[in-house]
């Protein structure tokens, strides 16, 4: 499927940071390099399949926690095997890397081999909420919210896009046929206590749209 | 539970045992069961041979025993790849079986055993503490025989007597295809050797495995070598692959896809 869906907020990956998830049941491994550079790849190793999210980030490589093969960020080509410490790795052998995108809140990941250029379009100035794991299959997710949320109700942009009052999207994570991930944002910006208060808010009710959408499954 | 099938075992007397519970392809049967090497063994069916030799068992001088039995929620088949992996000595079991820098794993041979199987000679690699016994690191000949599908034997030189090795032999017991029991049978030469200590070594090693194990995707082996690529340092696994397709096991493997 070529679409883009948010799998995270960036700043939950900070620089060295490899995060698990899984999108439409693939598993993937989301990790941002030393210099800042996002990846999201297949979370097995080529080589005997360990998933990459127990290694570790070195620099601008990800190690394999197996054999300690090195993957460059970016390619996902193979740049070290420690068993044949001279020979350079066969250009063949490399991470399984998809398509991934930053917007200044999320990231953004296609599962497509060859999506198109285009990111997600860009809110502006926005604050990410809790993203909210839900055992449910996606489509009793959107149901719920689309039956309102808080006091505001909530129309479909897409399948996977939802808007809420005031200023409120919600990106729906396919994770597998039987879960999914809300991601949510505000545009706009507080700070201090305020902020605190709104994180509070959008908890109890994204825990509320979860826990609904839990008992319909 | 070997093979997906639940089975209750009864110790009859000292040395004696018997299995009941077995349900399978649709009716109750008597398992066939025995005790040797300190170990149960069970048969499904009707054996077609005898279980597996371990001559140097025999050898009355060598201290012989069990070192533990790990559950590993991965196929059995990759529990024994595992077993005849060199290259990552170096890292999972770092400060014992191998540490960085000595991370080369240099040309070994594997050919095929006269009784099926693969044999793996001239494997060397170093090691700061290769057992228990030794406080200090040397470069360690290895002899890998696989000699059934779940049954493999490692020879270690052994330190003090040139022309012996130890034996470390890694018995797996197929649970369901995704789930294994790795049993551990050892026969060392007596030199500065005690039980306690084999087995404590043993079982440091085995829980340094399987959090990887545990971690590889997908469970069961692909017999299909463009599946995982493979470097020359794999060898013996990919012949251990490639012996598991020619003999048609299924269990616990993906198969080759036909063309």
């Amino acid at each position: 499927m070529s679409r883009w869906f948010a799998v995270s907020a960036s700043r939950e990956i900070p620089r060295g940071h490899i995060a698990h998830t899984q999108l439409l049941g693939q598993e993937l491994a989301v990790w941002r390099s030393a210099s800042g550079e996002l990846n999201a790849w297949e979370n097995r190793c080529p080589h005997r399949g360990v998933r990459l999210t127990i290694g570790s980030c070195v620099g601008e490589e990800l190690r394999c926690q197996y054999h300690a093969w090195r993957f460059a960020s970016g390619s996902g080509q193979c740049t070290y095997i420690p068993a044949h410490p001279t020979q350079k790795p066969a250009a063949t052998i490399r991470a399984r890397a998809f398509p991934v995108r930053e917007d200044g809140t999320f990231a953004w990941v296609n599962l497509a081999p060859e999506a198109a250029a285009a990111p997600p379009p860009d809110p502006g100035i926005a604050r990410a909420l809790r993203s909210m794991f839900v055992q449910a299959p996606v489509a009793e997710l959107r149901a719920v919210l689309l039956g309102g949320y808080g006091q505001g109700s909530v129309t479909a942009t897409d399948e996977y896009t939802l808007l809420g009052e005031p200023d409120l999207e919600f990106m729906l994570q396919p994770v597998s046929d039987r879960q999914a991930i809300v991601h949510a944002r505000l545009r706009g910006h507080r700070e201090g206590a305020e902020r605190l208060a709104e994180l509070r808010h959008h908890n109890a009710l994204l825990s509320a749209v979860r826990d609904r959408a839990e008992a319909a499954a | 539970m070997l093979l997906g099938v639940p089975l209750t075992l009864h110790l009859v007397s000292e040395g004696a045992v018997h299995a009941t519970g077995a349900v399978y392809e649709g009716q109750e049967r008597l398992p066939h069961v025995q005790i040797r090497y300190g170990l149960v063994w069970l048969c499904l069916g009707i054996p077609a041979r005898d279980i597996v030799d371990f001559p140097e068992t025999r050898e009355s001088d060598r201290i012989v025993c069990t070192g533990g039995s790990v559950a590993v929620a991965v196929s059995g088949l990759r529990a024994v790849e595992n077993f005849l992996d060199l290259g990552h000595l170096a890292f999972v079991h770092a400060g014992y079986l191998g540490e960085e820098p000595h991370t080369e794993i240099c040309a070994y041979r594997v050919e095929p055993l006269v009784d099926g199987g693969i044999l793996a000679t001239q494997c060397r690699v170093y090691q700061p503490r290769p057992s228990p016994m030794d406080s200090q690191g040397f470069d360690v000949d290895y002899v890998y025989a696989v000699r059934r599908p779940y049954s493999v034997v490692l020879f270690k030189a052994n330190p003090v007597e040139k022309h012996r090795m130890d034996m470390i032999a890694l018995l797996v017991q197929p649970v369901t295809e995704e789930r294994c029991i790795a049993h551990v049978l050892m026969a060392y030469p007596p030199h500065n050797v005690d039980v306690a200590s084999l087995r404590w070594f043993q079982q440091l090693i085995f829980g340094q495995d399987r959090p990887i194990l545990e971690n590889q995707v997908p469970k069961r082996l692909p017999l299909d070598p463009r599946a995982e690529i493979s470097v020359r340092a794999d060898s013996s696994s990919a012949h251990y692959r490639r012996w598991l397709a020619s003999i048609g096991v299924r269990y616990g493997a993906i198969p080759v896809a036909s063309a």
